[in-house]
C-alpha cells in the first residue's frame, strides 16, 4: 500500500478520534495508573534512626534482601511513627532518585573502610578485618603504654587502675543496648573519658 | 466531601519539613536544584516533583515579626475546578472522596493547571502529564495513612475521620480564639464546598499564602457546562469531515483518470 501525505494525515486523524471516542463517558480510572503498594510483600524490620540522640524507632521494609521503604515505627514509645525531615529520608542513605523517580543507588554512601594514615592527605581503601585489627591493636597499645595503677593523693597511694590516654565517645547511631555495651567495654579498659554524641 | 480528610492545624506547625520529605520518599519523586527566592520556602512552587510543601509567610504585627507556617498542597475540593476543567476525565474522584490523575488518560492540555485556584497542580514536561497528590491512595487502599500524616511529629497533620476532625478542629479554634487568637479560622470547610484538607489556622487565610475565596472561575463553569458535553459532538463532526474529504477526493481521482 502506498502511503501518501494525504492518507497519513488521514489515518492519524481517524486514530486519534477513535482514541478520543474511547476515553468519552468512561469515568473510571484505568487500573494500569494506579501503582501496587510499595511495601507490599516486604519483611519488616525495626531500627533506631541514626541521625540524633532522641533515637526514633524507624521500620524498614524489606524485599529479598532489598530495602523498600522506611518509616516511623508506630509501636516505638519515642516517635509513636512519627520522623522529622532527616528520618523521614532515611531510604534516601541506600538509595536516591534519578530524573524519571526510579531508585538508583546512593553514590555517596560509604561501602567500604576508607584510612587516613597519619599525616597523609588522601583516604586508602582497606577491608574491615584489617581496620578492626589496627584499631584493636593501637588501642591495647595506647592503654598499656599510658596505664596508671595508683596515684599519690595527699601522701596517700589510691589504686585507680585507669588510662587518661584515650578518650571514647559513643554514637547516636547505635541503640541504647549497645551504646550501654560500649561504655561498658570502655570502663573495662579504665577509660575514664566518656561521651555520647547526644546534642538536643 | 471526603469521608477521611486530613486537618491540617497550622497553628501547631514547627515548619520541620517531615512531611515534604516523606511525600517525596514515598511517592519517589526526585529532588530538585533551587535558588534562594528570599524565603525558607523551598522548593518555590509547586512542580510535576513536589506535590506539597511546607510554605512559610512571615508579616509584621506590632512591631514584631510573626512567622506562620503550614504545609500545603491539593486541597482535594468537592467542586474541584480540575476535574471540571479536564477535557478527558484524566482527574476523577476515587472512592475515597479524593481526586487523582488518570495518567493514560491525561492529554497534558494543562487546563487543569490554570483551572486549580490553589496552583498545586505541576506539570510533567518529560512525560507531559499533569502530576499532584494522591491523597496517598495507594496507602488509603491498604489501611494506611498518608504519607505526610504519618510523618508529622507535632500532630499538626492528623489523619481521621471526617465528623471528628471537625469537631476537633471547632475546638482547636475556640481555644486559639481565648488564647488571643482573634482572627484564629477554619478553612476547607465551606471553601470549594469543603476540601479533604482542613485547615485550622491561627490567623487570616492571606497571611498563610492560601486564596480568600476560592472558587471554580467562570471561564472553568462554562467550559463544562457548555461545551464540554459538545466533545462528542466535535467527534462526529470531524469524522463527517474526513468520511467527507475521502470521498470527495475520491470523485477528484476518478474524473482525473477519466479524463487521461
Amino acid at each position: 500500500m502506498q502511503l501518501t501525505r494525504r492518507s497519513f494525515l488521514k489515518l492519524t486523524g481517524a486514530t486519534a478520534a477513535a482514541a478520543t471516542l474511547a476515553s468519552v463517558g468512561l469515568n473510571k480510572a484505568s487500573a494500569s495508573t494506579i501503582d501496587p503498594l510499595r511495601i507490599k510483600y516486604t519483611k519488616e524490620y525495626t531500627t533506631i534512626c541514626t541521625f540524633c540522640g532522641v533515637g526514633c524507632g524507624v521500620v524498614c521494609h524489606v524485599r529479598d534482601g532489598v530495602i523498600v521503604n522506611a518509616e516511623g515505627d508506630p509501636d516505638h514509645p519515642i516517635n509513636e511513627g512519627t520522623l522529622c525531615s532527616k528520618g523521614s529520608s532515611h531510604y534516601n542513605i541506600s538509595y536516591i532518585y534519578d530524573e524519571k523517580g526510579k531508585p538508583k543507588p546512593n553514590p555517596n554512601r560509604l561501602t567500604h573502610v576508607l584510612y587516613r594514615a597519619p599525616g597523609s592527605s588522601s583516604y586508602e581503601e582497606k577491608d574491615w578485618d584489617w581496620a578492626l585489627d589496627t584499631i584493636a591493636r593501637r588501642i591495647k597499645d595506647t592503654r598499656d603504654q599510658n596505664y596508671v595503677e595508683s596515684v599519690n593523693v595527699d601522701g596517700r597511694q589510691v589504686t585507680v587502675n585507669r588510662t587518661e590516654a584515650i578518650s571514647w565517645l559513643g554514637s547516636a547511631f547505635c541503640t541504647d543496648e549497645e551504646n550501654y555495651l560500649f561504655h561498658k567495654m570502655a570502663r573495662a579498659m579504665g577509660v575514664i573519658n566518656i561521651d555520647h554524641c547526644a546534642r538536643l | 466531601m471526603a469521608q477521611l480528610i486530613c486537618l491540617i492545624d497550622a497553628s501547631k506547625c514547627i515548619g520541620c519539613r517531615a512531611c515534604q520529605v516523606a511525600c517525596k520518599q514515598w511517592n519517589q519523586l526526585p529532588a530538585e536544584a533551587t535558588t534562594f527566592e528570599g524565603s525558607y520556602e523551598n522548593p518555590p512552587r509547586f512542580s510535576a516533583q513536589t506535590w506539597m510543601k511546607v510554605v512559610y509567610r512571615e508579616h509584621e504585627e506590632d512591631g514584631n515579626v510573626v512567622f506562620l507556617m503550614s504545609k500545603q498542597g491539593c486541597m482535594h475540593c468537592t467542586d474541584a475546578a480540575c476535574m471540571q476543567a479536564c477535557p478527558t476525565g484524566a482527574l476523577y474522584r476515587t472512592e475515597f472522596g479524593t481526586v487523582n490523575v488518570d495518567t493514560v488518560k491525561c492529554i497534558g492540555c494543562n487546563y487543569c493547571v490554570a483551572a486549580c485556584p490553589f496552583n498545586v497542580i505541576g506539570f510533567d514536561r518529560l512525560t507531559n502529564k499533569a502530576q499532584k497528590c494522591t491523597f496517598c491512595y495507594d496507602r488509603l487502599n491498604a489501611g494506611l495513612q498518608p504519607a505526610c500524616a504519618n510523618a508529622c511529629p507535632t500532630g499538626s497533620i492528623q489523619f481521621g475521620d471526617y465528623r471528628e476532625l471537625i469537631d476537633q478542629a471547632q475546638d482547636r479554634v475556640d481555644e486559639l480564639k481565648a488564647a488571643g487568637k482573634t482572627n484564629a479560622t477554619m478553612y476547607g470547610l465551606d471553601e470549594m464546598d469543603g476540601t479533604a484538607m482542613l485547615y485550622v489556622l491561627a490567623d487570616k487565610p492571606e497571611k498563610y499564602g492560601l486564596p480568600v475565596d476560592p472558587q471554580v472561575s467562570l471561564q472553568t463553569r462554562i467550559w463544562s457546562a457548555l461545551f464540554k458535553p459538545f466533545r462528542v459532538l466535535v467527534i462526529v463532526a470531524v469524522a463527517f469531515g474526513l468520511w467527507v474529504n475521502r470521498s470527495h477526493s475520491k470523485k477528484i481521482e476518478q474524473a482525473k483518470s477519466e479524463a487521461k
